[in-house]
C-alpha cells in the first residue's frame, strides 16, 4: 500500500514513451506517448475512436496491464511517485478513473453505500468515511439523494454518484471517460459544471475523455489529440474561434448540412399513425394522448430528457410493447428495420458473412458491396465480436438497412461514435429516407438531430412535434435552451 | 427483482431477522402435514410481503410463474394419485387432490419465501453478517454483488429476444441443429454483455480498493430492529405450530 509521502506534491503527471500493446492486435494503442500534465489542469483527450484514449486513462489508473491484459512499456510517474505496474488499488487513493458507463459501475444498492464503499475498503475510521461520503455528495449536488437505491437514479444522477464515489475516495487526480455520452443536454450541462467547480473550487486535476468540446471552452481547458496512438495536437482552448480552428486544422467535417431532396409529400398515406397513446410505468404516466404520424422519407427525430420514454416510444412503435392507451395503425406488412443502443444485443452469428445472412444477403456481389459500403471490407469472415465499437455500430445498421425496411428506428446511434462514425450513420440515415424509408430517430444531440430531422418530437412536460426550427423556438421561449441547437456558442 | 426493487419499503429489518423468517418458513411447511399450516404460512408470506414492500401486487406478480408451475405439480399430482375415494370425473381421488395441494403449497412456500428474503435483504448488510459469520470479505462481498447481477442477467435476456424478433429470427425447436442454434443466438449475446459488465465491476471495485486489507470498515453498523424481533416471534411460533401439527397430525 502506498503512502502519501510517496508523492511529492507539484510534479504533476509525467509521461514517458508510453506504449502499450494489446495482444493479437497488430498495432499498439498507444505508441511513443510523451506528456506532462500540471496539477489544476483540465485536460481533454480527443481523438478517433480507437485511438488511445481510454486506453491511455486505463494504464495511468493500473487497470492496464492489471485488469486488461497488455503489454506495457515506458514510464509515468504521478508528483514522483512510478504508475506502471502498480496494483490498481494503490493507484485509487491519488488518481481516480471514473469509466464511462456508470451504471455497469455500480456495486451496491444505495447511493450512500455506494460512496461509502471505497474508503470503507480502504479501512478509513467510520467517523471519516461519513464526512467524505458527506463532503463528495455534496461536491456533485446529490446530497439529498443519500438514502435513495441506486436503481431508481436518473442517468445524470448515475453519473454524478460515479464521480461522487471516486472523489470520497480523495484523489486530487481524476480522469473521465466519456462523462456525458448518455446524458440529456440538461444532465451533460451539470456535469460539465461539476467538472469546472472540481477544478476551479477543489484545486483538483481533472482530464476527461469526450467528443463534445464545445461545452468545455468556457472552462479554457488544454486539449489532446490522439490519433493512432500518438499525440497529434496539443492546444489551450480559450474560445469558440479556437476550436472552430483547431477542428478546421484538423480536417473535422462541420456538423450541419442540409438534408437531401425527400421523396416524402403530405399526401401520401402514413407508414405509422400513432393515435392519441398512453404509456406509463408503475402508475407514472410517461407520455398520454401522443398523436403524430411518419410518412415514407421523413425524419422524426425524438428529444428529450432521461427517463421521458424515448425509447419506450421506439418500443410501442415496434410493437415490441403495447400502449396503455390509444392505439397504432401499421402499413400492411411493414418491414421494419432497429438499430438498438448497444450493438452487441444485436450480433448473434460467429461471422460477418453469417450475421448478413440471418437478414437474407447470401449473394457474395452484394455482401461485398454492403461490407464496402460500411467501410468493413475483407472481414466477411471475421468475427463480428472481434470489431471495434464503431465497426459494430457500422454493421448493425448495415445489416439493418440491407432488409431494405419500410420504417427503420434507431434508439441513440451516436453514443461514443467518433466523428467518422457519426457522419457515415447520418449518411445512412439519408439515403434511406431518399430511397423511401419512414425514419425515427431518438438522440440526444441536438446539433445533429437539426442537422438531419425533417421533424423534431420533444418528450416531455408539453409535447410538441413540428419542424426542427419551430420545435427549437418553442424549446428556447419555455427556457430549455440546453435542447437547442448552438447553445454551447451561444453562451461564451 | 433484488432489494428495494419493489418500491417503498416501510419497516426495516435486518438480514438476520429475514434469515430466521425464511427458515421458519421452510421448516414450517417441511415439518407439518397437511395443508392447513401451508396455506398459513403463504398468507404470512404475503402479509409480511405486503407490509414490508408496500405492494402485494407487484410481488404477486413476480410469483406468476412460481404459481403457474405449482398448479402443474398439483394437476399432474391429482391425476397421477388414484388411491383413495374418486371425487372427480372417475379416476380423480381425494387422496390425489390433498398430494397436489401438499405439494403445490410447499413448493409455492419455499419459493416464495426465499423470493421475500431477497427482497428484503440489503445485500451490503448481507455481506457484513457473513463476513461476521466468519466468511473471507471478498467471497461474502462477491455472493451480495451476485444478487445484483440476477437482475441484469433476466433484463439482457429479454433485450436479446426482442433484437431476435426484430429482426425476424425464429426457432422451431423441432431439429437438434435449431436448438443449437437457439442457444447460441441467446447465449453468446447475454454472455457478451455480462463479461462487459463483469469487466466493468471489477475495475470499479479495483478502483475502490477492493480487496487491498483482509477486512474494511463498516461505517453503518447493523441494528435489530423490532422488525427482527418480529420475524424472531413468528419464527418460533412458525416451528412451535409446525411440531405441534406434526405431533398430532393436523391436517
Amino acid at each position: 500500500m502506498l503512502s502519501a509521502r510517496s508523492c511529492r506534491q507539484g510534479d504533476g503527471l509525467r509521461i514517458e514513451k508510453l506504449r502499450v500493446q494489446y495482444p493479437r492486435r497488430e498495432a499498439p494503442a498507444l505508441d511513443g506517448v510523451d506528456e506532462t500534465i500540471e496539477q489544476g489542469e483540465l485536460v481533454v483527450l480527443a481523438g478517433p475512436s480507437g485511438c488511445g484514449k481510454s486506453t491511455l486513462c486505463r494504464t495511468l489508473a493500473g487497470f492496464v496491464p492489471d485488469v486488461i491484459p497488455a503489454d506495457v512499456q515506458g514510464g509515468a510517474w504521478l508528483d514522483g511517485m512510478p504508475l506502471l505496474g502498480r496494483d490498481p488499488s494503490d493507484i485509487s487513493p491519488f488518481l481516480g478513473y471514473v469509466q464511462q458507463d456508470p451504471d455497469a459501475q455500480i456495486c451496491t444498492l444505495n447511493v450512500w453505500q455506494e460512496v461509502a464503499f471505497g474508503p470503507e475498503n480502504l479501512c478509513v475510521p467510520a467517523q471519516e468515511v461519513e464526512s467524505r461520503v458527506h463532503v463528495a455528495l455534496s461536491e456533485v449536488g446529490i446530497l439529498h439523494l443519500a438514502e435513495r437505491s441506486t436503481t431508481a437514479l436518473s442517468g445524470g444522477e448515475m453519473q454524478r454518484l460515479a464521480i461522487a464515489s471516486i472523489l470520497a475516495m480523495g484523489p486530487a487526480w481524476i480522469f473521465l471517460d466519456e462523462p456525458t455520452a448518455n446524458l440529456d443536454p440538461d444532465g451533460a450541462e451539470m456535469i460539465f459544471h461539476v467538472l469546472g467547480q472540481l477544478r476551479r473550487r477543489e484545486g483538483r486535476t481533472v482530464t476527461v475523455v469526450e467528443h463534445r468540446l464545445a461545452p468545455l471552452v468556457q472552462y479554457s481547458p488544454r486539449v489532446m489529440v490522439l490519433d493512432r496512438g500518438h499525440v497529434v495536437e496539443r492546444r489551450h482552448i480559450r474560445s469558440h474561434y479556437d476550436l472552430a480552428e483547431m477542428r478546421l486544422r484538423a480536417g473535422w467535417p462541420q456538423a450541419r448540412s442540409k438534408a437531401g431532396q425527400r421523396l416524402c409529400s403530405p399526401g401520401d398515406p402514413p407508414l405509422i399513425d400513432v393515435m392519441e397513446i398512453g404509456f406509463g410505468y408503475g402508475g407514472r404516466p410517461l407520455f398520454q394522448n401522443l398523436s403524430f404520424s411518419i410518412r415514407r422519407g421523413e425524419v422524426i427525430a425524438v428529444i428529450g430528457p432521461n427517463g421521458c420514454g424515448k425509447t419506450t416510444l421506439l418500443r410501442l412503435i415496434a410493437d415490441l410493447d403495447a400502449p396503455q392507451g390509444g392505439r397504432i395503425k401499421r402499413e400492411e406488412s411493414l418491414r421494419l428495420g432497429f438499430v438498438s443502443q448497444h450493438p452487441h444485443h444485436q450480433i448473434f452469428e460467429r461471422t460477418i458473412r453469417r450475421e448478413y445472412a440471418i437478414d437474407g444477403v447470401r449473394d457474395e456481389s452484394k455482401l461485398n458491396r454492403l461490407l464496402s459500403e460500411s467501410r468493413l471490407d475483407g472481414l466477411a469472415d471475421a468475427s463480428p465480436l472481434s470489431l471495434s465499437m464503431g465497426e459494430q455500430r457500422r454493421l448493425t445498421v448495415s445489416t439493418a438497412l440491407s432488409r431494405r425496411p419500410d420504417l427503420l428506428l434507431l434508439d441513440e446511434p451516436f453514443i461514443g461514435q467518433d466523428r467518422a462514425n457519426v457522419i457515415w450513420v447520418l449518411s445512412q440515415i439519408r439515403e434511406a429516407a431518399e430511397r423511401g424509408a419512414g425514419i425515427v430517430l431518438v438522440s440526444h444531440d441536438v446539433e445533429l438531430v437539426a442537422s438531419i430531422a425533417d421533424r423534431v418530437l420533444y418528450l416531455g412536460d408539453d409535447v410538441p412535434c413540428g419542424s426542427p426550427d419551430s420545435v427549437f423556438a418553442h424549446l428556447s421561449e419555455q427556457g430549455r435552451h440546453a435542447y437547442t441547437p448552438g447553445y454551447w456558442e451561444d453562451r461564451q | 427483482m433484488t432489494h428495494l426493487e419493489i418500491g417503498q419499503v416501510t419497516p426495516r429489518s435486518g438480514p438476520v431477522g429475514n434469515l430466521l423468517l425464511l427458515a421458519g418458513c421452510v421448516a414450517a411447511v417441511l415439518v407439518a402435514p397437511g395443508i392447513g399450516v401451508k396455506l398459513a404460512v403463504l398468507l404470512l408470506i404475503l402479509a409480511v410481503a405486503r407490509a414490508f414492500t408496500g405492494s402485494i401486487l407487484i410481488f404477486a406478480r413476480k410469483l406468476r410463474f412460481v404459481a403457474v408451475f405449482s398448479l402443474v405439480l398439483f394437476v399432474s399430482q391429482a391425476l397421477s394419485i388414484h388411491i383413495g375415494r374418486v371425487v372427480l370425473w372417475g379416476s380423480i381421488t381425494d387422496q390425489g387432490l390433498v398430494s397436489g395441494a401438499e405439494m403445490a403449497l410447499r413448493f409455492l412456500v419455499i419459493l416464495s419465501s426465499s423470493m421475500l428474503f431477497v427482497v428484503l435483504t440489503d445485500p451490503d448488510e448481507l455481506t457484513h453478517v457473513l463476513i461476521r459469520a466468519g466468511i473471507p470479505y471478498r467471497f461474502g462481498f462477491v455472493l451480495s454483488l451476485a444478487l445484483r447481477f440476477v437482475p441484469f442477467f433476466s433484463q439482457e435476456l429479454s433485450r436479446v429476444r426482442e433484437a431476435q424478433r426484430l429482426r425476424g429470427i425464429v426457432f422451431s425447436y423441432r431439429r437438434p441443429s435449431e436448438v443449437r442454434r437457439a442457444i447460441y443466438y441467446t447465449f453468446v449475446p447475454v454472455l457478451v454483455s455480462g463479461l462487459v459488465r463483469v469487466d466493468a465491476v471489477t475495475m470499479s471495485m479495483k478502483g475502490r480498493a477492493f480487496g487491498t486489507d483482509k477486512r474494511r470498515t463498516w461505517s453503518r453498523p447493523l441494528r435489530w430492529t423490532g422488525a427482527d424481533t418480529l420475524f424472531l416471534v413468528l419464527s418460533a411460533t412458525l416451528a412451535v405450530v409446525s411440531l405441534l401439527a406434526r405431533r398430532f397430525q393436523w391436517a
